[in-house]
């Protein structure tokens, strides 16, 4: 692929760099196999993992990827008990630059941060999830898993469950999975899936439509109460209307279908209990992945720290 | 002072060709043309029929355009970090640049005008700094806070005649019902946007596939609509004035139609330039340029907005101009502020984007631009105790230029114009 | 452009197999052989000389390694290599390991394919084995075996095509 900077969302890779992320993420699990889990390509580079919202897992998926890298990992800390208002992250980008930091790793919860730090700095910059806005390393490891699992992800069918609206992981996977010639479908509470106009994906609203359209496999969106700002459904109705129960784990089962999860997940609520066993179920597979995924990423991007302009 | 000589004008209205003499000498009954009177005119002939002496002195105006200079309604003026004095006379140059003579300054965080001596100082900025003639508009509640109505009789008395807090809509429906109830006695007007504000907090963009791909919450219309009947409905039963500002969605637009056709008086409505110009697509990848309360809306939007300008239903176009420091503007799409400047650019922008493609006429414009704001503004010359008519301005189509951060005198760059190039250049004043 | 023809490379792929036999194999004394070919072009020589071996009676391993994750140039080029798999499903533990590349030239190539070797465990011995040497060597590093000696003709460009992935054998240069 081109040398390319910067990843803030999938909308911005061209088919080329799509496919070579994708097939270095299987050369890179491969290092996973081995007695030494450990490659020198980034060695004596830095990596700074900034995130302004608390996130362990994907924070701890990128620093694991660049260990395995060879890469040194630093930890910025935000403060995440005041609000962290843009201004800040202007400041924050100055003391970055001056760290001479090679790529940076940016969570927020506004849309359109990690652009902003991408503009103004000469690091790569790897968005890890911004607002409702986009998460591409997501959609990467999710691609390569549905790829892994069913050999191709063209011709597949997903459809994506939950909170469309708020949902970062459903922007940057279903445009992944559609880019790759998959076909995607939302079904959430009314409040929570954009209309097809504005999102281009049809929209169901219940099971029965789903099994009747018969993915291949169901993607589950973990319920952020915590993002949302004031109540958008009723609560106590999510897990019978929308979520994977052990009756429809059965119909599930029989139709051969996938289960997977961005994690982490809420036990009784988006999902059952005995669905997280489920022959299927692919969201460990996820976790796995999103390491080979994350090193594919890291190695790809080019920082300009190099030059001396 | 000697007479000028202003010779083959084109009068913008009906396209036909003067000459004109401009003096100093005061006509009591003054020249007027298409019922618009022509301050400091002191003759007028068909073109080439004036006696112009020998030796005096004379402008071609050819290929130019004549035409009162513009009202704009809906001004911000305060730049932060700026002082009083410069956020005014950066307005009024930019003003100057843009073809319009005059505007109503909305109170802000820098001119909170809830009070006498606020305007009093104001005043005396306006006078000495601004090129431009600025009314104030007072505040509906202190320090634009939406609780306590500020004192409208004392405003009232220092030459206020519209209140407004910037466009904000009060959240309490019963302050602003009983403050209309009070001010209707004093004819006075309000302006106010139309919006529920629980339904609009944290949003961003008009709901589309740009919110829906930024991931940015969206702005439903019907939060506009709601607050423009709700508006509606106060005024209608307390009698006061209303001037609904920056109007944006084609629903609004009809509600106001139905209202005007239903015999409703003392309704009139505005909409800024960029929404008849541009749609939430413009924002492209977070262009926060195009951030706006209420937001860029669908074409159809525009469409209806223009549509509704042609039969009156809006009743002047605005600049809404509001200067944001750079360092603002390139924060992320939620942080940065909201707004636009307009105001050095808006009469060749206004000529490039309507006149030119056919989608509005010069009447159209001369009567949305410069006679209806002006007359719901009612400039007033407090020391001399008279109206003040709108002076005129030569307009030259056919020149271009590109619009360059050097060529923005208003103190920012958050122009949607910057970079682009537009067809007129101004001249006002015309001698 | 002057070539060796694919009637050439068969020859001497039968030799390099003979003297496989011949030295390498007896040398091993118990321990067990594996050809690991450097991806691209060295792997397929190693499956063909693995099979070429295992007609001859004599059971070798196979291994392929990509090393574009340990090369030494990744920040000067501007774009990243892509990556292929590296297929080693056993520890080089006291193994007699034989490296099979197409051309040799500077010695980069070869080390960082010893340090890809060692991640896998500690080998008893390694062997350089190439198809040609163009020479203009830049390191330390030497060939145990060459098929087409090069390097007097001072050729920038050895090309190696091969039937498996470029649908012929020819080297050119």
């Amino acid at each position: 692929m081109n040398p390319r900077k910067d990843l803030i969302t999938i909308d911005a890779l061209n088919d080329e760099d799509i496919r070579t992320i994708l097939d270095s993420t299987s050369a890179m699990k491969d290092i996973f196999t081995r007695s030494v889990k450990k490659v020198p390509a980034l060695k004596g580079k830095s990596v700074l993992t900034l995130f302004y919202e608390p996130s362990t897992r994907t924070r701890s998926s990128f620093e694991v990827a660049a260990h395995r890298l060879s890469a040194d990992v630093t930890t910025f800390t935000v403060s995440t008990s005041s609000v962290v208002k843009g201004e800040s992250v202007h400041d924050t980008i100055d003391t970055l630059m001056s760290m001479k930091m090679d790529y940076i790793i940016v969570r927020h919860k506004h849309s359109g941060i990690p652009a902003v730090i991408a503009r103004h700095c000469k690091a790569s910059v790897i968005n890890a999830g911004d607002g409702s806005h986009a998460h591409p390393s997501q959609a990467f490891l999710d691609a390569f898993t549905i790829k892994e699992k069913y050999g191709d992800v063209a011709g597949r069918r997903v459809v994506i469950i939950g909170d469309i609206l708020h949902s970062r992981v459903a922007r940057s996977t279903s445009t992944i999975l559609r880019r790759l010639g998959a076909e995607v479908a939302y079904m959430g509470p009314g409040p929570l899936v954009p209309p097809q106009q504005h999102t281009g994906i049809p929209r169901f609203t219940n099971w029965d439509q789903i099994f009747e359209w018969k993915p291949d496999v169901i993607y589950l969106l973990r319920v952020q109460n915590e993002r949302i700002d004031s109540p958008f459904f009723p609560a106590a109705d999510y897990h019978a209307a929308f979520g994977v129960t052990e009756e429809r784990l059965r119909r599930i089962d029989d139709l051969d279908m996938g289960i997977m999860h961005p994690g982490p997940v809420n036990r009784g609520v988006e999902i059952c209990d005995a669905a997280m066993d489920y022959r299927n179920c692919l969201i460990n597979n996820q976790v796995e992945n999103g390491i080979a995924a994350r090193m594919s990423i890291l190695y790809h991007l080019t920082p300009k720290t190099q030059s001396n302009d | 002072m000697t007479d000028t000589y202003i010779i083959n004008a084109t009068w913008a209205i009906t396209n036909e060709r003067f000459d004109l003499r401009v003096g100093h000498t005061e006509e009591p009954e003054g020249i007027s043309l298409s019922g618009i009177p022509l301050p400091g005119v002191t003759a007028i002939a068909p073109a080439g029929e004036m006696n112009v002496p020998a030796g005096a002195r004379t402008i071609d105006a050819s290929g130019k355009m004549l035409l009162p200079a513009l009202f704009d309604l809906h001004a911000s003026i305060n730049i932060d970090g700026h002082s009083k004095r410069e956020s005014i006379y950066r307005a009024g140059q930019a003003a100057n640049h843009g073809g319009v003579w005059g505007m109503l300054v909305m109170p802000s965080r820098g001119f909170c005008f809830d009070n006498a001596a606020t305007l009093d100082s104001f005043y005396e900025a306006a006078g000495e700094r601004s090129f431009a003639t600025m009314i104030p508009a007072g505040c509906i509640t202190e320090g634009m806070q939406g609780e306590q109505q500020a004192p409208y009789n004392t405003l009232a008395a220092r030459g206020i005649t519209i209140l407004s807090d910037g466009g904000k809509m009060p959240d309490n429906l019963l302050m602003l019902y009983r403050a209309m109830k009070y001010a209707a006695e004093m004819n006075l007007t309000f302006a106010i946007r139309g919006d529920v504000p629980c339904l609009t907090r944290n949003t961003y963009a008009h709901p589309s596939t740009t919110s829906y791909n930024l991931g940015l919450h969206g702005t439903p219309a019907c939060a506009e609509e709601i607050g423009i009947e709700t508006l509606i409905r106060l005024a209608a039963d307390t009698g006061a004035r209303l001037h609904i500002q920056t109007v944006s969605t084609a629903e609004g637009v009809a509600i106001i139609r139905r209202a005007k056709q239903n015999g409703m008086a003392n309704l009139t409505a505005e909409v800024a330039l960029h929404h008849l110009l541009y749609t939430h697509e413009d924002i492209g990848d977070y262009d926060t340029t195009f951030k706006t309360v209420p937001p860029l809306r669908d074409q159809k939007d525009c469409d209806a907005l223009l549509e509704g300008l042609k039969d009156g239903t809006i009743d002047c176009i605005v600049s809404d101009h509001t200067p944001c420091l750079p360092f603002a503007k390139k924060q992320d799409f939620v942080s940065a502020p909201q707004g636009m400047v307009a105001l050095d650019t808006f009469l060749p922008a206004i000529y490039t984007h309507l006149i030119k493609p056919g989608k509005l006429s010069w009447a159209d414009v001369v009567r949305t631009c410069c006679t209806t704001p002006a007359a719901i503004a009612t400039p007033y010359d407090r020391e001399e105790d008279t109206p003040i008519a709108s002076p005129l301005l030569l307009f030259t189509p056919d020149s271009q230029y590109e619009v360059t951060a050097d060529s923005l005198s208003c103190g920012t760059l958050n122009n949607p114009q910057l970079g682009k190039t537009l067809s007129g250049t101004v001249t006002l004043p015309i001698n | 452009m002057p070539s060796i023809s694919k009637e050439q490379i068969e020859r001497a792929l039968d030799a390099w197999a003979a003297h496989l036999l011949q030295t390498t194999a007896a040398a091993q004394q118990g321990s067990t052989l594996a050809i690991v070919g450097i991806v691209s072009n060295g792997d397929v020589l190693a499956q063909r000389l693995v099979e070429k071996l295992a007609s001859a009676g004599c059971h070798a391993l196979y291994g392929a390694i990509d090393i574009t994750l340990y090369r030494d140039d990744i920040d000067l080029r501007g774009k990243r290599p892509a990556l292929r798999s590296s297929h080693l499903p056993f520890s080089t533990d006291d193994l007699t390991l034989v490296l099979v590349d197409d051309v040799l030239s500077t010695g980069r190539t070869a080390r960082a394919a010893l340090d890809v070797l060692w991640e896998y465990g500690r080998p008893e011995r390694v062997e350089l084995h190439c198809l040609t040497d163009r020479g203009g060597r830049q390191l330390p590093i030497q060939p145990d075996y060459i098929a087409f000696d090069l390097s007097a003709e001072q050729s920038p460009e050895v090309k190696v095509f091969l039937t498996e992935t470029d649908g012929r054998d020819e080297i050119t240069f």
